[in-house]
C-alpha cells in the first residue's frame, strides 16, 4: 500500500509544468503507480487549463498560422506502436517498470555490486545528473548518509526502511540535506528503487565515511 | 464522463473554455474522422487567441509565443484522433499539449542536455493513451512473441502491418506503393489488428 505521496504543491507544480525535470520524472513515475495522485494531477490540470486559457489575445498573424497548418498533410496511423521494454531484469527476476521510466531502461548501465547485498545500475540523464536503479537484497543496506542536494526516490517493487520510515511499492520519497538516513531492506523479496540525486551523497557514520571521497562514483 | 463538470472557481468567469466543451469536442471528432478544415478553423479561432495569451505570459517574447501557438495547434490538427472526450475537456487536452511543448522549448532555450522530454513526464500525445479502456498490445506481448504472431498473419495483411508499424510508413504511402486503394489498406490494417488481438487473447 502506498503511504508516501508527493506534496500537493509538488503535484500542482507538476500539473503546471513548472517542476524541475528530475523531480517531475519521479513524480510522473509515482503517478503511474498511484491512482490517487493521478486523479489529483488530472483535476489540477483541468483547473490550470481553465485559468491559463481564460484570456484572449488576438493578432492578425494567427490567420497565417491557421492557413499554414491546414495545408499540412496528416500522417494516418492507427494507434499501436512498437512495444517498449517495460521490465528490468536482475538476478533472474523481472521487475515491471512504471511508464515514465521505461525510456531509461535501455539507457541503464550494467548492474554492479556496491557494498554487500546492494546492487546499482546507473542511468545517464545528461545534464540532469545521474539516476540509479538500486536493488537491495534482503539485508542489503546503504550506509548512513545525508545529502548536499535533493534526493527523489520511488519504490518500484518491494519494501525497505531507512530509520525514518518504512516504505512500500509505489512510495515517493523526497529528501534533502536536513535528513540523514540509512536505507535497508529486510524483505525476503528485497527491494528495487529508482533514485535521482543532484549532488553526491555524504556518508555520516563509521567506516562508510571513508567512502565520501568516492561517493561521486556511485549514488551520484 | 468528466466533460462538463463545473470547475470550482470562486469568481465566475465570463468565458471559461470549459463552457463550450461539447461543441469543441464534436469539432475535434470531425477533424479526426474527416480532416474537416471547417471544424479545425472553429477550434483554432477559439483556442489560438487564448493560447497566444498564455504563451506571451510564459515565453515573454512574441516570436517564441507564436511558435508555441503554432506547434500546439499543429499537433491538434495532426493528432485530433488521440483526443478522448471521456478523459477530459478539449481545453484541458489542448492546454496539456501546450504545456508539454513549452517545457521542451524552455529546456532547449536553456541549452540543457537533460535527457528527459515532456512526453515521458505527461504522456498527452502517446498513441496508447488514446484507448484507455483497452489494454494496449504492448502491455500484453513481448516483441518476440509479436514477431511470431506477425508470421501467422495472412501475407497481404502482414505486408501492410509491417510497412506501417515497422517501417513507419503512412497508410497513404503504403497504398501508393502497393498500388491498392487507401480503403483497402485501412481494412487490411483493421483486420490484421483484430486478428492480432484475437491471437493474443488465445495466447493467454
Ligand atoms: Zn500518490
Amino acid at each position: 500500500m502506498i503511504n508516501f505521496h508527493p506534496t500537493s504543491t509538488q503535484l500542482q507544480r507538476f500539473a503546471e509544468g513548472n517542476l524541475p525535470p528530475s523531480e517531475a520524472l519521479v513524480v510522473s513515475a509515482h503517478c503511474d503507480m498511484c491512482t490517487q495522485c493521478m486523479a489529483v494531477v488530472k483535476a489540477a490540470s483541468e483547473k490550470v487549463a481553465a485559468e491559463a486559457l481564460s484570456k484572449v489575445s488576438n493578432d492578425p498573424s494567427l490567420d497565417a498560422i491557421l492557413a499554414n497548418i491546414v495545408q499540412q498533410p496528416v500522417a494516418e496511423r492507427p494507434s499501436i506502436s512498437v512495444p517498449s521494454i517495460d521490465t528490468i531484469e536482475l538476478d533472474g527476476r523481472e521487475f515491471k517498470v512504471p511508464r515514465a521510466l521505461r525510456r531509461y531502461v535501455r539507457k541503464t548501465g550494467n548492474w554492479s555490486s556496491l557494498v554487500g547485498k546492494l546492487w546499482q545500475a546507473p542511468v545517464d540523464l545528461g545534464d540532469m545528473g545521474m539516476a540509479n536503479f538500486i536493488y537491495m537484497e534482503k539485508g542489503g543496506r546503504v550506509p548512513e548518509h545525508t545529502h548536499k542536494g535533493s534526493e527523489y526516490t520511488l519504490v518500484i517493487n518491494g519494501e525497505f526502511s531507512d530509520g525514518i520510515a518504512d516504505y512500500d511499492s509505489g512510495d515517493f520519497i523526497s529528501l534533502d540535506g536536513e535528513h540523514t538516513h540509512a536505507p535497508m531492506s529486510d524483505a525476503d523479496e528485497g527491494c528495487l528503487v529508482f533514485s535521482i540525486v543532484d549532488k553526491p551523497l555524504h556518508f555520516t557514520s563509521g567506516l562508510a565515511r571513508l567512502l565520501n571521497p568516492f561517493s561521486h562514483l556511485f549514488f551520484k | 464522463m468528466l466533460v462538463g463538470i463545473p470547475l470550482e472557481s470562486k469568481e465566475a468567469r465570463p468565458s471559461r473554455p470549459i463552457d463550450c466543451a461539447e461543441e469543441m469536442s464534436s469539432y475535434l471528432v470531425e477533424v479526426a474522422s474527416d480532416r474537416s478544415k471547417v471544424a479545425f478553423a472553429k477550434i483554432f479561432s477559439y483556442f489560438a487567441p487564448r493560447l497566444r495569451s498564455y504563451a506571451l505570459k510564459q515565453m515573454g517574447n512574441e516570436a517564441l509565443a507564436m511558435e508555441l501557438v503554432q506547434d500546439t495547434m499543429s499537433n491538434v490538427w495532426q493528432k485530433a484522433h488521440l483526443f478522448n472526450a471521456e478523459k477530459g475537456s478539449p481545453s484541458t487536452w489542448i492546454f496539456t499539449i501546450a504545456r508539454n511543448i513549452r517545457f521542451d522549448m524552455l529546456r532547449k532555450l536553456q541549452n540543457r542536455k537533460e535527457d528527459v522530454c515532456a512526453d515521458d513526464l505527461w504522456p498527452v500525445l502517446c498513441e496508447q493513451t488514446a484507448d484507455a479502456n483497452e489494454t494496449s498490445l504492448e502491455e500484453q506481448v513481448t516483441l518476440e512473441q509479436l514477431g511470431h504472431l506477425f508470421d501467422a498473419l495472412p501475407v497481404k495483411q502482414r505486408v501492410v502491418i509491417e510497412a506501417i508499424y515497422i517501417d513507419g510508413k503512412s497508410q497513404q504511402e503504403v497504398a501508393d506503393e502497393l498500388e491498392i486503394p487507401l480503403g483497402t489498406v485501412k481494412s487490411r490494417t483493421r483486420l490484421a489488428l483484430q486478428r492480432l488481438k484475437d491471437m493474443i487473447q488465445e495466447h493467454d
